[in-house]
């Protein structure tokens, strides 16, 4: 199980991941890329909110990130961005049980999101099935 | 005969006594994941009748169609509702009309089917939030293959 708190690093990361992620694709995949990086910041941006109005002080994001495999070419450009929105899926998942209410939607909405994501680079990379049967699930 | 009936009389006021007869009945009482199991084997029903009138959407379909199943299991084993077989599902109207409206009636029943899932999730104790949110999500996915 995870917390918001998690849920901010995630998304940290996967705002890091699309700057490499973008340098490697070509026409339409880099609009989508940019719009996925501006989905992620979004959700950052209300993450660090609500923590600091709950008297938190959000983690920042770190200087850099270790890739989990380089990102060489446009293969792997979008292999990257599938096992980025899998990841952030499945911390948006592990929010679901610790939140209620609001905090619970918002959960649910990022783990949505993140799927929908991730079936779409599946799409773009040609990788079959684009759909997992439950997404975010370890 | 008379040892039947004498029985009969024993048995009768003992249950009358009985402490746990005000208790309602755990079959009275359906699990609140009720309505989402059945439209989960209907969703299931409708993506096989699709498969079986347009045989060329299989590809597309199948891994949805075996996602909904899982989905059905799982959510039968959850709630203790006996474990669905393909072929106890209700057999679902023929799809009308032509591929194009097939699909199109597939999207809104994933559209809705993924509201009821979310609204499950949402009202949900946190040990089934999990399991009800990625069947949601998934849900959600679907609406990108099912075009």
């Amino acid at each position: 199980m995870t917390t918001l708190a998690d849920a901010l690093a995630a998304e940290h990361a996967a705002i890091y991941a699309y700057g490499p992620i973008g340098a490697r694709l070509t026409a339409a995949a880099v609009t989508a890329a940019r719009s996925a990086e501006a989905a992620h910041r979004s959700r950052r941006d209300a993450l660090i909110l609500k923590l600091t109005g709950e008297g938190a002080t959000p983690a920042p994001a770190a200087p850099a990130y270790t890739l989990p495999f380089p990102v060489t070419d446009q293969a792997s450009a979008l292999r990257l961005a599938v096992e980025i929105e899998d990841r952030t899926a499945a911390v948006w998942r592990g929010c679901l049980p610790t939140t209620t209410g609001t905090d619970r939607a918002t959960a649910l909405a990022g783990l949505t999101d993140a799927a929908v994501r991730a079936t779409r680079w599946r799409r773009a990379a040609a990788l079959t099935p684009a759909t997992v049967p439950y997404p975010g699930r370890p | 005969m008379l040892r039947a009936t004498l029985l009969a009389v024993a048995v009768a006021p003992l249950a009358g006594c009985d402490l746990f007869e005000s208790e309602p009945e755990p079959v009275a009482s359906p699990d609140p994941l009720a309505p989402l199991l059945a439209g989960t084997l209907d969703l299931a029903a409708r993506h096989e009748a699709a498969i079986a009138a347009y045989p060329e959407l299989a590809g597309r379909l199948t891994p949805v169609l075996e996602a909904h199943r899982q989905h059905a299991a799982d959510l039968a084993k959850l709630t203790g509702a006996a474990t669905p077989s393909p072929a106890a599902t209700t057999p679902a109207a023929t799809p009308a009309g032509d591929v194009k409206a097939t699909l199109a009636a597939l999207r809104t029943a994933e559209q809705q089917g993924q509201k009821s899932a979310a609204d499950a999730c949402l009202a949900a104790p946190a040990e089934r939030a999990a399991l009800l949110g990625s069947i949601s999500a998934a849900r959600a996915t679907h609406l990108e293959v099912v075009r």
